[in-house]
């Protein structure tokens, strides 16, 4: 798997990422607008994959770390007027801290209790956000009076730009020295503590760099689009379609999260004349998908080149 | 007074808690199976029954029928058409099973809702009272209804409890949670006893959905609470065990009841919260939770 | 129960979109002369009210386009669903902006939608208004900043109206013949109704009414047994109401539980047409605040528009559709009279707004009001209307002068001793 080609993934990677750099001068604002917010959900994606794909863990709600991160941001921005770009590492420090406290007791937990206590933890999130609602603006939101940019392909670039950075980041991990140790982890835990390796310290700094990279990108994305509420950033629905992203592309891959996450949303997007039933629709082909190729799109693709 | 009034109201709310907990944990101790579209079986439940009883003027007895019906048909639909086909993918690693399952139903469950929520509207709809007025016991005024509906609850799931006890069918269900390899060994078909418990959940399942409807109310935006509602309790109780369940539900239903009335409204779902939070990391099996 | 799900116009959007990218072919100088006005309305689909805003304003459209539309320019209505969630409105303002290039949005009933579409309306200078969400802080943004926020309207009452009309609707008819005198307010914990709190327990009392408990409920609330016991242990004459996120639960569990209180007030789902059928009947009894009701003339076009929207899609207008109805008209007279879709123009000619529509006479506050940009409230103007649910109609029964019955209580309900039976 590890044998997998470098050069021609790093070309095509280069290629797509210059095209994309290139689609302000041709697409609409609206489209950018669309394709910023698939971005972000790359992000997130691509830091759940980290999670699953590499140590083993499912975590069932992603926008635990999500929300920590962007109400963090939202708040410190929309009460005590702190500079955006200080909001935004306020909220990964949140997200951090969130991680570590969610993680700590939960890897103590095997089997399906592990993804329900991360589901809880979005519940309870959820919950926290209502009744302060003082604070948070409750379960309709708040407005943030910072936001990147008003300027669409302004907000492409900065988007882009973001998971470009996160992309190189977290790939990088993943085929690092570490990110082996992850997936021997992941894949067979008893021996990987067997070869002498502290199974538990490397999940609990997979789980905290998944956060960190959760909680900046949900930070940004408020500041995207200029409002936090349960909706947009931990509503289970979310995490969801995080997921679905990352499974879509491909698990294992990272990178196939980011395809998962911009087919997701740009599907979304044009289902859109359906009405209420787009959600409907793409729920039925991302089951479809998990039930005929649940190695994902990218996973299919690459271990085709392999069988080869 | 304030007491009889907490006893009463939280006796009914528990027994619709317990209803639908039970069902989830049963699901999940025979066949390991979380289903996250537990609660969009019980709106099919609801939104049908209403249907049925108001629209087509079947009246609200054949209604109800007609709603336990459409949950069971819902229950049956979710595991041909999700759990059983990831089960069976030769695609899928075994370790990673669970959380196909447990996608596979999260996706399920979103398209009922949407689907539902297309063809009905958001709006709640209830039942009409099977027994309408109310009744005056120790100066505490309840809805005959309610009592209603806490006896039926209560008499499904002494109905489950003779058909898993006291049939050879219920035992062997009893058996294949425990031991499904043993199980085929004595020659009894899986596939029998997978259809079995997902019929009883089915049902159980929509009879939870329409006395919900009747008592309180449903919507299809309810389709998310209902299940993170139950699984909170099954977590409780502990994953796998009926009367952990049955007893978390109670747990849960009275301490909400408790601080409505004493508390504040407002502050309903806290206590169960935090109590949610201490059993997770303090005892993660829950009260009687084994696996 | 199945109401159709309006979609309006959508090879008029394909059409629209295809105009416009030649448009943009052919460069800055093409010719708009005969290229529709375009105007976004946002509503929400799922539910009975949000979706009355996209019906309300198709018909809207329709009648101004065959008046001859604006300035010989067609009306063209675009639509979009935010599924009651705030970053799909802003969502779709964004869409309606950068991608169809609408002049105006008119968009949901939702003040936690409106609040968070605002300032986007703000950051890229659109027309706004909002047909139907309520908190005072839409009108208050205006006041307070004016330069930047002056392209919001609130199309409807504010929350602080909507108190004062049932303030009013309490002293003509609660107290004054009823003989009530004390109340008890219950509502969700939501935008709209901290201000509408505020007002009741001002201007209750200033009516008669005193205010003997006060309670905030959590709009995911099921179960409305504790609150009901709550409020029946202070022993008030009358349950004055703030409620639209929930309302057929509510009821029917007051119902149920034979609450020996009358409930009154706004209950913006009881102002839907389908609530009879949602409650099994429940909400007999049930007083709300609305804009108008079938059978109700408060204008020469009201009950026209009623019997029009009743006609085409089966249900009467929920509040909102009314008042979008009017507000589609506004922003047609205002670019007729701007000659232009500009914003500024737009803005200064909307301010300038006298127009009888179906929800009264509208008119906006001035930058002198703490309300700019508000709907006028009073006699004369516009005031709402409040109805009481009958076998299955709304009975308008205030103003008095607008009435076209009288309140009757279920039997289950307890009143004053000293009640006149005018």
């Amino acid at each position: 798997m590890v044998r997998l080609t470098r050069s021609p993934l790093l070309w095509v990677s280069l290629l797509v990422v210059l095209a994309a750099a290139l689609l302000p001068l041709w697409v609409s604002a609206y489209l950018l607008g669309v394709l910023t917010a698939a971005y972000y959900f790359g992000v997130f994606a691509m830091a759940w994959d980290l999670l699953f794909g590499f140590a083993g863990e499912v975590n069932f709600g992603p926008t635990f770390l999500i929300g920590v991160g962007a109400y963090t941001a939202a708040i410190l921005n929309g009460q005590q007027g702190v500079p955006l770009p200080l909001c935004v590492i306020a909220g990964a420090g949140a997200a951090l801290l969130g991680g570590m406290l969610l993680a700590v007791p939960a890897l103590r937990l095997r089997g399906p209790y592990f993804g329900l206590v991360t589901l809880v933890a979005v519940l309870l999130l959820q919950n926290a956000i209502v009744i302060f609602a003082h604070v948070t603006g409750g379960e309709i939101g708040m407005t943030v009076p910072d936001v990147l940019s008003i300027d669409a392909s302004t907000n492409y670039w900065i988007a882009l730009g973001f998971l470009v950075v996160c992309a190189i980041l977290l790939f990088g991990l993943s085929r690092s020295s570490v990110g082996l140790i992850l997936q021997a982890s992941g894949q067979d835990a008893i021996e990987a503590e067997a070869l002498g390796f502290n199974v538990t310290k490397h999940k609990i700094a997979a789980f905290c760099i998944s956060a960190v990279f959760s909680g900046t990108a949900g930070a940004m994305l408020i500041f995207y689009m200029g409002t936090a509420s349960v909706d947009t950033v931990i509503d289970i629905a979310i995490g969801v379609q995080v997921i679905i992203a990352a499974v879509l592309g491909g698990r294992r891959t990272i990178l196939g999260a980011v395809l998962g996450a911009v087919f997701l949303i740009l599907a979304t997007e044009f289902l859109r004349p359906l009405g209420q039933l787009n959600t409907f629709v793409v729920s039925a082909v991302a089951l479809a998908v998990i039930l005929f190729f649940p190695d994902g799109l990218l996973g299919y693709a690459l271990h085709r080149g392999e069988r080869e | 007074m304030k007491a009889l009034q907490i006893l009463i109201d939280g006796f009914a709310i528990s027994a619709l808690y317990g209803l639908g907990a039970v069902g989830f944990t049963l699901i999940f101790g025979v066949s390991g199976v979380l289903n996250l579209a537990h609660g969009g079986l019980m709106v099919v439940a609801a939104l049908t029954g209403w249907l049925a009883a108001g629209e087509l003027g079947l009246g609200t007895v054949l209604g109800t029928l007609v709603g336990i019906l459409a949950g069971l048909v819902a229950a049956y639909a979710t595991y041909a058409i999700v759990v059983r086909p990831i089960q069976r993918s030769r695609a899928i690693r075994p370790e990673e099973m669970e959380i196909f399952v447990l996608t596979g139903t999260l996706l399920w469950g979103i398209m009922i809702q949407v689907g539902m929520g297309y063809l009905f509207s958001d709006n709640p709809v209830t039942m009409r009272p099977l027994l309408p007025g109310v009744l005056t016991l120790g100066g505490v005024r309840t809805p005959v209804n309610e009592i209603m509906i806490a006896a039926l609850c209560w008499i499904s799931l002494g109905l489950m409890w003779l058909l898993v006890n006291r049939t050879r069918a219920g035992k062997a269900l009893l058996a294949a949670s425990m031991n499904p390899r043993g199980l085929t060994l004595l020659g009894y078909e899986l596939s029998h006893i997978y259809l079995l418990v997902w019929t009883i959940y089915g049902l159980l399942a929509g009879t939870a959905g329409v006395l919900l409807a009747s008592f309180l109310g449903v919507s299809t935006a309810n389709a998310g609470q209902l299940t993170a509602s139950a699984f909170s309790i099954v977590i409780l109780g502990g994953l796998g065990s009926v009367s952990g369940s049955l007893i978390a539900a109670y747990v849960v239903g009275y301490l909400e009841t408790a601080t409505a009335y004493l508390i504040a409204p407002t502050l309903r779902p806290i206590p169960a919260l935090i109590l949610l939070v201490l059993v997770i990391y303090v005892r993660p099996q829950g009260l009687l939770g084994r696996r | 129960m199945n109401v159709p799900t309006h979609r309006a116009n959508h090879r008029g959007r394909t059409a629209a979109a295809l105009l416009l990218t030649a448009a943009l072919g052919l460069g800055p100088g093409a010719a708009r002369a005969d290229e529709p006005i375009k105007i976004g309305v946002i509503g929400e689909e799922s539910s009975v009210a949000g979706a009355s805003i996209t019906k309300a304003a198709a018909l809207a459209a329709e009648d101004i386009n065959a008046h001859g539309g604006v300035n010989g320019r067609k009306v063209e209505v675009i639509t979009y669903d935010d599924h009651s969630s705030a970053a799909d409105g802003v969502r779709a303002f964004q869409r309606a902006v950068h991608q169809d290039k609408v002049a105006a949005v008119v968009a949901s009933y939702i003040s936690e939608v409106a609040l968070a579409i605002e300032p986007w309306s703000a950051r890229l200078h659109v027309p706004y208004i909002t047909p139907g969400a309520s908190s005072n802080d839409i009108s208050k943004h205006v006041h307070d900043d004016y330069d930047h926020y002056k392209y919001a309207f609130h199309g409807w009452l504010t929350s602080a109206f909507i108190a004062q009309s049932i303030c009013d609707f309490s002293h003509d008819l609660l107290v004054g013949q009823f003989h009530m005198k004390t109340a008890a307010v219950m509502s969700e914990d939501a935008a709209w109704t901290t201000p509408l709190d505020a007002q009741y327990l001002s201007c209750l009392p200033k009516a008669g009414l005193q205010v003997l408990d006060h309670i905030r409920f959590n709009p995911d609330t099921t179960d409305f047994t504790p609150i009901f016991n709550q409020i029946e242990s202070k022993h008030p004459d009358v349950i004055i109401t703030g409620i639209s996120h929930v309302g057929v639960q509510p009821t029917v569990q007051w119902h149920d539980q034979q609450v020996p209180i009358p409930m009154a007030g706004q209950s913006s789902q009881a102002t839907t047409s389908t609530f009879w059928k949602d409650t099994n009947g429940a909400t007999e009894g049930v007083l709300t605040a609305t804009a108008a009701a079938p059978g109700v003339a408060l204008t020469p076009s009201t009950e026209p528009f009623t019997e029009l929207y009743t006609k085409r899609y089966g249900v009467s207008p929920a509040y909102d559709g009314y008042s979008t109805y009017d507000m589609i008209h506004i922003l047609a007279e205002a670019i007729q009279r701007a000659g232009s879709t500009d914003p500024d123009k737009m803005v200064t000619a909307l301010e300038q707004t006298d127009h009888v529509g179906t929800v009264g006479r509208v008119q906006f506050y001035g930058r002198d009001s703490e309300y700019t940009h508000a709907l006028k409230y009073g006699p004369g103007l516009v005031t709402g209307v409040v109805i009481q649910w009958q076998n299955g109609k709304q009975i308008c029964v205030w103003p008095t002068a607008k009435a076209n019955g009288k309140i009757t209580f279920p039997t289950f309900v307890r009143l004053p001793k000293q009640a006149s039976a005018q």
